[in-house]
């Protein structure tokens, strides 16, 4: 699943980095919290992070002979914490990426929103309502299986909004070549008829060793739970994320010659839309109210980039102090 | 415990000769041996790092890292030849520096890297038209040539550097150096076990997944234990929550005239077209 | 004829030898000891002997066949070698992986596919044998080093291998528990198992082992000497006692 550089528009990759920005900033907070109750957290959050690369290097054995790999997203997460998981995730990224290159530099951003956030995230917001119904492994086996989907389901949104973003003045795509009609049916079909499945096997049986051997090692969530206010918090950044990738992306394309940012310009209000794509429609829409506000295109896309910075802005400053006046 | 000192008699089955079953089913435990075989690359890939050759315009770290995020920005933002010939010029010059054993190593990661690269991006590039999966593949392997570069030419105690220049938090930083010390000792302890597990798999298993289990979760306590462990030794050590910063060049001429390249190139791409 | 042969092994590291230039004939029922300073080459020998490397030059026979990576390729042959060849690690953490130290035992019998019967059989006797009943129902992972070393030895013996390798067996073991573990090694051998044992501590196993190989720090082996010939020999011993 990690996305090698060149597959997404700079722009793309610039804006989700700058997403990423406020929910590493949360993690830290929260991770420095977590500390206090547990001071081992902090070695373990490198340990993890080597453990996840190794996770993510080993081969598992599937039916039919070949291989596939597990991501541990989920595991982390109910193993550690998910804020601790986000962090010991984004480091094995930045290693997997910085020293190894595998995944792309510049697809840091996009990779860490989509394996580091939304993956143990999702997982572990199954495991948690699995446990308040008394069946923990069912939420954690769901949570395995949604998490690695989700993720894969984004990364297809993310490749797939590329023809639409970034092309020529002939309509040539410049970066991932294939629309939402073919990335994101190709991504989740894999992951959902394969790798969720390797996943959802893998971390189910990690799980019941670590919890038969030794349940304590398992991360206790905190006695005083606000858990629900926190992922409801960072679903709304996980939703807002492809808007702001939507809006700000194409004034960051303003990079391009005069000429390209012209027809580029009117591509967008004249492509045809994949069938059947609601993300397509969407995206159609919101253009073409810019249109008709009657303000230049760049104008428009410029604002809803400083729009979307503002609303990251304002989310970084709620939760810091919400943070300060919980400790 | 107090020893039993009286010696038993074995059982029986322990005192005759062993014949070896032969189990009828083919054995599925490849996976073993390949995970066996990436382990040990790994390992020796971090028991011996790529030499690095501290270049000799020593630039700080910090600045390093920019150069090398603005560069790989800027290849992914162009869409003519005329532009990536040049930032190709650009990379050749800096080649020029390296030493030649240096040079030839470059030159065999990166080919081998563009290959693999290759394979992956060309068949998704195809039906788009021979040019774009040229003009893709001249553009990856670009890529690919500069963060090689950059690793060859920057010791990650210089990547830790340049992120704490740029305020990286304190936790994150540690975060990855731990990782990188824990990598080799997990790996290691990782491809210990499934040798053992190898030597003890006298048959095909029907549940290859309920061991897989067994592995990382045996890992996972281990590498709990290791926290544990490496939270007293920092505690001993007198360890306050900062990580130390190490002594970096401050940045000077040297710095802004290497940035100097990129940043004109930068400039021509925003501002040219207008 | 002998049981395995080694004809002018050696084993190369990436960046350093294992072992140079070995010649080694074993008999069935040997008690053999390696000694030797730390990275001469015993583990080498042992990971070699198992089948879980192979030489970099020279050949392994063992029982007839020749070990090498055409043989061990094969799963059903490697799977074969397994059975007859029992190893017992330097660090146990990484040999033990079953939830409960019953099921640790029971771990290579059972993929026999041995009944259900014989299984429980051999996890009482392996336990019994090597004095850890009462840790049944405990977790591997939370034993101590010696006793790990004790369910280690036991899961092996649960496949009634014919070699036994030990790689620093007595370490971390108190001394009692040592003398019981080479009283057991001793018995097995007298049983027709061939026994070879890496060990720093010459004065434990000076009075069990029938022929040691002394390495030197040139991967090589200096001396191969039956007991009687180095008790004899007071200049080795005191050259193994500083080991």
């Amino acid at each position: 699943m990690h996305i090698p550089d060149n597959y997404l528009s700079p722009a793309t990759c610039g804006t989700l980095a700058v997403a990423m920005v406020p929910i590493w900033t949360v993690a830290v907070l929260k991770v420095k919290v977590q500390l206090k109750r547990q001071r081992e957290t902090l070695p373990m959050l490198g340990i993890a992070a080597s453990l996840a690369f190794l996770i993510m290097m080993f081969n598992l054995p599937i039916p039919g002979g070949t291989t596939a790999h597990a991501v541990g997203g989920t595991l982390l997460a109910v193993l550690i914490g998910p804020w601790a998981a986000c962090l010991a995730l984004t480091v094995t990224l930045a290693l997997q990426a910085l020293l190894f290159g595998d995944g792309g530099i510049l697809a840091f951003g996009a990779n860490a929103l989509n394996m580091a956030v939304i993956m143990p995230f999702v997982g572990y917001a199954c495991y948690r309502l699995g446990q308040k119904w008394r069946h923990p492994k069912i939420g954690l086996a769901v949570g395995a299986y949604l998490g690695i989907n989700t993720a894969a389901l984004v990364a297809g949104i993310e490749l797939g909004l590329q023809p639409l973003l970034a092309h020529t003045a002939s309509g040539a795509p410049l970066y991932c070549p294939y629309g939402l009609n073919i990335a994101v049916p190709a991504m989740l079909a894999a992951h959902l008829l394969v790798a969720g499945w390797v996943e959802m096997g893998f971390t189910l049986l990690v799980y019941q060793f670590v919890q038969k051997v030794a349940p304590t090692s398992l991360y206790q969530t905190a006695p005083r739970t606000s858990q629900r206010r926190w992922l409801g918090l960072l679903l709304g950044l996980a939703i807002l994320t492809p808007l702001g990738l939507l809006a700000s992306n194409t004034a960051w394309g303003e990079w391009g010659p005069s000429e390209l940012k012209h027809l580029l310009a009117q591509q967008h209000l004249t492509a045809q839309v994949p069938q059947g794509m609601a993300h397509g429609l969407h995206f159609q829409a919101l253009f073409s109210d810019y249109a008709i506000a009657g303000l230049p295109v760049s104008v428009g896309y410029i604002l809803s980039a400083l729009t979307a910075i503002m609303i990251f802005g304002l989310l970084i400053r709620g939760l810091q102090h919400d943070t300060q006046l919980k400790n | 415990m107090i020893p039993n000192l009286k010696t038993k008699p074995l059982p029986t089955w322990l005192t005759v000769p062993n014949h070896p079953v032969k189990s009828k089913r083919r054995a599925s435990m490849q996976f073993l041996s390949r995970n066996q075989h990436h382990l040990r690359h790994l390992l020796q890939r971090l028991a011996q790092p790529a030499p690095v050759q501290p270049s000799s315009w020593p630039l700080s770290p910090q600045i390093n890292l920019l150069r090398l995020g603005l560069v790989l920005l800027l290849i992914a933002s162009v869409h003519s030849f005329v532009w990536l010939w040049g930032l190709a010029l650009l990379l050749g010059l800096q080649l020029l520096l390296l030493p030649p054993r240096q040079l030839r190593y470059f030159i065999r990661r990166w080919l081998l890297s563009c290959c693999i690269a290759v394979i992956i991006v060309l068949p998704s590039y195809w039906l788009a038209g021979p040019a774009t999966v040229v003009f893709f593949g001249v553009k990856t392997s670009l890529m690919l040539a500069n963060a090689q570069y950059f690793r060859l030419t920057t010791t990650f105690q210089d990547v830790l550097a340049g992120l704490k220049a740029w305020h990286c938090p304190n936790v994150l930083i540690m975060t990855l150096a731990i990782a990188m010390i824990y990598l080799r000792m997990l790996g290691q302890h990782l491809l210990l076990t499934t040798e053992a597990l190898d030597l003890r798999l006298v048959a095909p298993t029907r549940h290859p997944y309920r061991l897989i289990g067994a592995l990382f979760g045996n890992l996972y306590l281990k590498s709990y234990a290791y926290a544990l462990e490496l939270y007293a030794a920092m505690e001993a050590r007198g360890f306050n929550g900062h990580y130390a910063k190490p002594v970096g060049t401050a940045s000077h001429w040297r710095d802004y005239l290497s940035l100097s390249p990129v940043l004109i190139l930068m400039g021509l791409l925003l501002f040219g077209g207008h | 004829m002998a049981l395995l042969t080694l004809n002018t092994v050696s084993y190369d590291y990436p960046t350093t030898h294992g072992l140079v230039d070995l010649t080694l004939t074993v008999d069935a029922g040997e008690f053999i000891c390696l000694m030797g300073p730390n990275g001469s080459g015993k583990s080498t020998l042992l990971r070699l002997l198992s089948g879980l490397t192979t030489a970099s030059h020279g050949t392994y026979q063992l029982a007839g066949h020749a070990i090498n990576a055409a043989y061990l390729a094969d799963a059903v042959k490697r799977q074969q070698l397994h059975q007859q060849v029992g190893m017992v690690f330097q660090n146990t953490d990484v040999q033990l992986f079953n939830p409960t130290v019953a099921e640790e035992v029971a771990f290579g019998p059972q993929q026999l596919g041995l009944p259900a019967a014989a299984v429980t059989q051999r996890v009482t006797d392996c336990l019994a044998l090597t004095h850890s009943t009462e840790l049944r129902d405990r977790v591997p992972y939370q034993l101590s080093g010696g006793e790990k070393k004790r369910v280690a030895l036991a899961s092996v013996l649960a496949l009634n291998p014919d070699i036994l390798l030990l790689d620093e067996p007595l370490n971390g073991l108190t001394i009692a528990a040592q003398q019981d573990m080479l009283v057991l090694l001793q018995q097995l051998q007298r049983a027709g198992k061939t026994i070879i044992m890496a060990s720093h501590n010459f004065q434990q196993v000076q009075s069990v082992g029938q022929r040691f190989l002394i390495f030197n720090a040139d991967h090589q082996i200096e001396a191969d000497v039956t007991q009687a010939e180095l008790a004899t020999d007071t200049t080795l011993q005191a050259q193994l006692m500083t080991l």
